[in-house]
């Protein structure tokens, strides 16, 4: 198994391909794909091709010193802002906006030369677990194109699996990029609160938002977090942590004696199939010498309402900012300026969207605030102190499951009830809640070829180890979905 | 719930729903506000069990000089609507 990155940097860098060709290779691949896939809803190709002639002049003047990801093509979610090109959320609400600035993410991509192709289809404003909430319909899993991808980073996921682009980046507000990793069979980070600068990514719940990457190995999504990470001064959440250079660290940390903990709230309902795979993958890592210590996190029984509760409550303050009048959809007729505000947000707003907006005011509204937000907030830092308590005396990181199933047909969340949907997020959302770094990396197949996924979990600002960890693992045990890197034009 | 409550919250919220879908609304309400209770029946039974002792209030260590920086171009900022003279136009709603 290769690293596409690696592979791709390193034929760049000799140049026996230059950008341009292994920007048209991958256009040709989206237009090819796309069509059926539907995981890129915005793409300007004249821009990109313009992006990679000018990484290969730098990479002719520079040589050897060119950055790592210069002139390699990739993807943004529909929500990451980019300066002119479409950032629409996937809402109607946001119908033609084009950002006049870069979020921190991309600026620090297009300091290393890196070329960007389009926007990846989402949920629209991120909420969401199937990205069939987009307003430009839903993608379709690249495995199977009758299941969904995911989300709600399910068309970041989608092009990465299908081949469009050898990266994406993504966001995780309770799962986002963790859940269509695994429903794709694609590698997904989610840094810690605070590693990744949210500058420029369209808000949803602030407290809980961060964006990571979405790619084909761990040692790739190792490469990203190393570009993408650090303190940002328009980011007051954003933390200077020092983390040294992931990527070189890999294969560092000691299997042996390393204490793996199992917490059984986070197995709750898990299917037969994501339960054999989770198995295995814990004997292989007792077979490596390290320990699995079964444990009990007793409060996140209550975390999903927490999750749900916050992080509609943000919604409904951040999406109070749509209002027609200086960005997106304006409705036509309108009698006064409160007529158009309602009407602007009644026409622009899809329907999941609305209920969470509603849920988020009702729970910050006078006489429920103390009984909802308050005491989900109360919950929040019990759950922080568990989590903390677990890395402080049991563990060393967590394993768990990223969903209970796999990946579900498309139109099947359509029948489900809200809360049918909203439990799906079980094994994902106490990440979030706690702010802690997780992995996604493909673990095995269900019996129909659908790929599952395992995360492992660990302290904050431990990105490092749980790259590495989950490293180990695919080197040794392997990924079933594994791709070889490399172009030949 | 019911549906002055509904349309109370909508009115909170800016928005607006016909009779239809504020009926269907009503129930997934009741519904996701049931879900949302269930933080008062925490595992032992009530909340004040798994309360925690850590404050809710989020603290910003973090912060920035209070310095003037270079702002958008205003054209930039009015290159998403209809802009005149530096400003956000609306249509004419006081006559």
């Amino acid at each position: 198994m290769s690293d596409v990155l690696s592979v791709l940097s390193k034929q760049l860098h000799n140049r026996e391909i230059t950008s341009v060709e292994l920007t048209k290779k991958y256009i040709r691949k989206i237009e090819e794909t796309n069509p059926g896939i539907n995981a890129l809803v915005h793409t300007d190709f004249e821009k990109a091709l313009a992006m990679a002639a000018e990484a290969d002049r730098r990479l002719d003047a520079e040589g050897a010193d060119a950055p790592f990801l210069c002139g390699i093509p990739f993807a943004l979610k529909d929500n990451i802002c980019s300066d002119g090109d479409l950032t629409t959320c996937c809402s109607k609400i946001l119908e033609g906006f084009r950002p006049y600035y870069d979020a921190t993410v991309y600026s620090k991509l297009k300091e290393q030369g890196a070329v960007l192709v389009g926007k990846a289809n989402m949920d629209e404003f991120a909420m969401g677990s199937t990205s069939e909430s987009s307003c430009y319909g839903a993608p379709k899993n690249p495995r199977d194109p009758e299941y969904v991808t995911g989300g709600s980073s399910g068309g970041s996921a989608a092009a990465v699996a299908a081949g469009m682009v050898p990266y994406a980046l993504g966001s995780d507000t309770g799962g986002s990029i963790r859940q269509p990793a695994s429903y794709c069979g694609v590698v997904g980070l989610k840094p810690t609160y605070g590693s990744v600068s949210r500058y420029g990514l369209i808000a949803y719940g602030s407290s809980l938002d961060q964006i990571g990457p979405l790619t084909t190995s761990v040692r790739d999504a190792a490469a990203i977090f190393d570009v993408i990470r650090g303190v940002d001064d328009r980011d007051n959440t954003s933390v200077d942590h020092e983390f040294g250079n992931v990527t070189d660290s890999l294969g560092t940390t000691s299997l042996k004696g390393l204490r793996i903990g199992v917490a059984e709230e986070l197995f709750d309902g898990i299917s037969p199939a994501v339960d054999a795979a989770i198995r295995a993958a814990l004997d292989f890592y007792q077979a490596e010498g390290a320990e699995i210590v079964k444990l009990s996190i007793p409060a996140l029984k209550v975390a999903l309402p927490v999750y749900y509760i916050i992080a509609c409550a943000e919604a409904s303050s951040n999406l109070g900012r749509y209002d027609g009048i200086r960005y997106g959809y304006r409705a036509d007729d309108y009698a006064n300026i409160d007529d158009m505000i309602y009407k602007t947000r009644s026409e622009g707003f899809g329907k999941e969207v609305k209920k969470r907006i509603m849920l988020g005011t009702y729970v910050l509204s006078s006489g429920y605030y103390d009984a909802y937000y308050k005491k989900a907030c109360i919950i929040r830092e019990t759950i922080n102190e568990e989590f903390a308590k677990v890395f402080a005396d049991q563990a060393d990181v967590l394993l768990a499951p990223v969903a209970p199933s796999v990946a579900p047909k498309l139109g099947e969340s359509g029948k489900a009830s809200s809360i049918e949907m909203y439990v799906s997020d079980l094994c994902t959302v106490p990440i979030n809640i706690a702010g802690l770094p997780a992995i996604s990396l493909p673990c095995g197949k269900d019996a129909s070829g659908l790929p599952v996924g395992m995360q492992i979990i660990g302290p904050k600002f431990s990105e490092g180890k749980i790259l590495d960890i989950a490293w180990q693992y695919e080197q040794k045990a392997g990924n079933p979905f594994a791709v070889e890197g490399g172009v030949s034009v | 719930m019911e549906v002055s409550d509904i349309k109370k919250l909508a009115t909170l919220a800016r928005l607006r729903f016909s009779e239809e879908e504020m009926e269907q609304f009503l129930k997934e309400m009741d519904e996701i506000v049931a879900f949302a209770d269930t933080i008062n029946n925490s595992v032992e039974g009530s909340t004040d069990q798994i309360r925690g002792v850590g404050s809710y209030d989020i603290t910003y260590e973090e912060l920035r000089p209070d310095e003037v920086r270079e702002s958008l171009p205003n054209e930039k900022i009015l290159s998403n609507v209809e802009g005149d003279k530096g400003c956000f136009v609306v249509k004419r709603c006081v006559k």
